[in-house]
């Protein structure tokens, strides 16, 4: 077909529109008001007609524009608008741009700059259309055929046995509305085979009542199609409201209405809605049962009963939606059982439960040095409930940190598209929960984490590929409880860290003395030194860099450090490690001469007594535990605690991020509830002290850190540890 | 023979393109400007579906639908209604005067040929 003869009659048809548009425009304002409202529906009918044709010929441009302008035509001639010289030099404009619009079409440019100088008026016209008009301005896009919510993966396969079952009786002035009964029929073929058609005739009345002018017609028909049931009821639009139509899809068809209804997000949504979006109901079909319900409001039967007895054969669909919609109310009744509780009043709480456990210390040891056994018994009672109240305050304050991390899917999802990667987010440990406001505060480091192991962990598929790795990367994000802290990981099967060059670079900025001797742990620590990378340009190293010492902070805020595990081509961990309260945990007191201090319970794994032997000499460096070697922490020495020796002295072994080490100290104290306090600044650069404590007699003691503690030992004896 | 249409739109390019677009698919087309000229042409003419704008000047698209319905050789004719979403009151008026078939403008000759095609055959 040749639309180019019928462009050049729409190009000169315009011209003359628009010609016709501005002498009508330019002497609106002289018109009385009769003769004013004639010219009104000519220029809106001028505006109507370019639109209407423009939209044939796919000028988009065209049609957005004067779509604005008619709708303001459309309120004039409405007398919801009065004429001012105003509004009339806008119209004006608008026609002008309409015309260059018109004309860069023929020119066959489509020039952005020209759509764009109409943005202006656009914006002018839409200050008359504020009122009440707000649906008519959306200009219409090109009715274009929506494609289907959901792919439909087996549309072509359609066995042949499996047929749409169709069922149609005609409203009885079919005939003099001019619609032919067998067109429709004949129509369906567009969609498929029609297998076979079934005239219906019980609803042929007596030859006495007959009228030869009404349609009494009704078939079954068998079809054998690929369409969806929308399409096949489009197929009878225009008899639709007279009609009454029965689409009853093939089985396996109802199998796919149910896959969708399952595959469907998790939110609310009314059944009704569900039905139509998975294809099984027809819009139509559910504007009918909702009138249906509303005329049997008495009854109060239930939508989808309303349904099932419409829709002959829709119970398996109807049902899953049902579940779904079900399971999707549970959760989020389970949501809503919970309560909201001003953050303060938690903190309020746990503080005064601090102070308790601190009171029930002073009262449990006076009742000791009483020695009444009956007071004992029953301070012993109370504090075992003290502890119950203290762990139930506790967790008031924990949540789940699966809610922070499915945050990172969409994180992933972005900037891997953004950086034409693949890769695949796991989420292990979503259930292990944190204190709240250390989940506040981890959010953004995370994010640092996971946008580093994006941009410069994951390679390129290509590269991946090359390397031998699945083009697709994995990042893991990992949560879980250890020995009293919690341990969030994030790792990526990427190319790792070069120590080699992370040294360079450290060297090359002045971090570390080109003679240094480094373990590997401390070169990859240096990528969280502050200055170790400026944010730009550090994808030549193969590390990351971007901020790390930020990150860093954070952690260390929340009394967490972050460690680093890489291996050159095949990934790197990076492991923030938190503890597990803020505020009390279970303590472990010990003594050292006259000294007395706390040890994280969940640290310690076991007593043991340090004993004289001939291979085990009084200040040896190590201690032999069941055959294996345990490095020994004299607390005496490490701490500066002077006072006579015991008679003996106890190991204990802790254990942090799998390292042990033996605390050699003179008594053990046994287990004590410990409210953290926090330390003055002045002992911010105190490596092996994490806090302080009251205890029962009312003195301090303080709470070792024992990853300091460990640490520090490595730094003076590191070959002990290797 | 084929079928025959009777287009009446006061645009010539629309006109022209329904035309084309019906030629092509096997109808005959005869082409009318607005509702009084399209009256005048149904004279001698055997007309088996109607494509009518609403909004035309002289006569407009429902006046002629409510012609064609009061007149004994026409009363069985199918007629399309060729609108615009704004136009919902006229809309309801064209319903009133016994109006089944619609299609929205703008539209793509497709549309326009499932339309016709649902109606009558060629």
């Amino acid at each position: 077909m040749n639309m180019d003869a019928a462009l050049q009659t729409f190009f000169s048809e315009s011209r003359e529109l628009l010609e016709q548009m501005e002498s009508l425009l330019l002497q609106l304002e002289t018109l009385d008001e009769a003769s004013r409202q004639e010219s009104l529906h000519g220029i809106f009918r001028a505006a109507h007609t370019i639109k209407g044709s423009a939209g044939m010929f796919g000028l988009d441009d065209v049609v957005n524009f004067t779509h604005a302008v008619e709708s303001v035509l459309d309120r004039l001639r409405n007398r919801q608008l009065s004429v001012s010289d105003a509004l009339v030099s806008l119209l004006l404009q608008c026609r002008d741009h309409i015309a260059q619009l018109v004309d860069s079409a023929e020119a066959g440019n489509h020039d952005s700059t020209i759509v764009k100088a109409g943005q202006p008026l656009l914006a002018a016209l839409q200050s008359y259309l504020v009122a009440g008009a707000a649906a008519e301005t959306q200009a219409p896009a090109l009715p274009v055929s929506e494609p289907p919510p959901f792919e439909r993966l087996d549309s072509d396969d359609v066995a042949s046995s499996e047929c749409w079952h169709i069922s149609i009786r005609f409203g009885h002035n079919c005939f003099r509305d001019g619609m032919d009964p067998l067109s429709f029929i004949t129509y369906l073929k567009h969609l498929g085979d029609v297998i076979s058609i079934i005239p219906l005739a019980e609803f042929l009345p007596t030859v006495s009542e007959f009228d030869s002018e009404s349609c009494y017609l009704a078939f079954g028909i068998q079809l054998a199609s690929s369409a969806s049931k929308q399409e096949i009821e489009d197929v009878f639009e225009f008899v639709r409201e007279d009609s009454i139509l029965h689409i009853i899809p093939p089985r396996s068809r109802l199998q796919e209405f149910v896959d969708l209804i399952e595959a469907m997000p998790q939110v609310d949504q009314l059944l009704g809605q569900m039905l139509v979006t998975s294809g099984a109901l027809t819009e139509n079909e559910l504007q009918r049962a909702l009138q249906l319900q509303q005329q049997r409001s008495s009854s109060h039967q239930p939508l989808g009963e309303i349904i099932s007895s419409t829709n002959a054969g829709i119970q398996p669909v109807l049902q899953a939606a049902l579940d779904k919609q079900g399971k999707v109310r549970d959760t989020l009744v389970k949501e809503q059982k919970s309560l909201r509780v001003d953050a303060e009043k938690l903190d309020k709480l746990i503080n005064l439960v601090g102070e308790l456990v601190t009171a029930g210390a002073g009262t449990s040891l006076l009742a000791d040095n009483l020695g009444d056994s009956a007071l004992n018994e029953s301070v012993s009672v109370l504090n075992s409930l003290l502890e119950a109240v203290r762990d139930a305050a506790l967790e008031l304050r924990m949540i789940p940190i699966g809610a922070t991390f499915s945050r990172f899917q969409r994180v992933v999802r972005d900037i891997a598209h953004e950086l034409d990667k693949e890769i695949e987010l796991v989420i292990n440990g979503a259930e292990t929960e944190l204190d709240k406001s250390v989940i506040e505060k981890i959010g953004d480091p995370l994010t640092h984490l996971v946008r580093n192991a994006i941009d410069h962990g994951i390679e390129s598929p290509a590269v991946r590929a090359a390397a031998g790795k699945a083009e697709k990367g994995t990042i893991i994000l990992n949560a879980y409880h250890d020995s009293g802290n919690i341990v969030i990981e994030v790792s990526d099967d990427g190319k790792g860290l070069d120590p080699e060059l992370i040294r360079a670079k450290a060297i090359e900025k002045q971090l570390v003395d080109e003679n240094a001797v480094l373990s590997r742990e401390e070169i990859l620590n240096l990528i969280l030194e502050p200055g170790f990378s400026t944010a730009e340009k550090v994808s030549n190293l193969s590390g990351r860099g971007v901020g790390m010492d930020v990150v860093k902070r954070n952690i260390a805020e929340l009394r967490g450090r972050v460690e680093i595990i890489s291996q050159v081509g095949q990934g790197s961990t990076m492991r923030i490690i938190l503890p597990l309260t803020l505020a009390i945990i279970d303590g472990f007191v010990i003594g050292v001469a006259d000294e007395q201090f706390v040890v994280p319970l969940d640290a310690v794994l076991e007593c043991l007594e340090l004993k004289q032997q001939p291979d085990n000499p009084f200040d040896a460096p190590y201690f032999n535990l069941r055959g294996q070697v345990l490095p020994l922490i004299y607390l005496r020495h490490c701490l500066g605690v002077e006072g006579r020796y015991p008679a003996r002295q106890n190991v204990v072994v802790v254990q942090s991020g799998g390292v042990s080490a033996g605390l050699v100290v003179d008594c053990l104290l046994g287990e004590f509830q410990t409210v953290i306090k926090p330390l003055g600044k002045l002992f911010s650069k105190v490596g092996c002290i994490s806090g302080s404590t009251i205890l029962g007699n009312g003195s301090v003691a303080l709470i070792l850190d024992i990853h300091g503690l460990i640490n520090t030992m490595t730094e003076s004896e590191p070959q002990l540890l290797q | 023979m084929g079928k025959t249409v009777l287009i009446v739109d006061d645009s010539a390019s629309i006109r022209q393109v329904v035309s084309m677009t019906l030629n092509g698919a096997g109808y005959d087309t005869i082409q009318a400007c607005d509702g009084k000229d399209a009256l005048s042409k149904l004279n001698g003419n055997r007309i088996h579906l109607v494509i009518s704008d609403v909004n035309m000047p002289n006569m407009d698209g429902i006046t002629l639908l409510k012609e064609l319905k009061a007149r004994p050789d026409t009363r069985f004719t199918p007629v399309i209604m060729l609108t615009t979403e704004s136009e919902s009151a006229k809309k309801e008026e064209g319903r009133a005067a016994g109006a089944k078939a619609w299609v929205v403008k703008p539209f793509v000759p497709q549309q326009l040929l499932a339309a016709v095609g649902k109606l009558i055959m060629p």
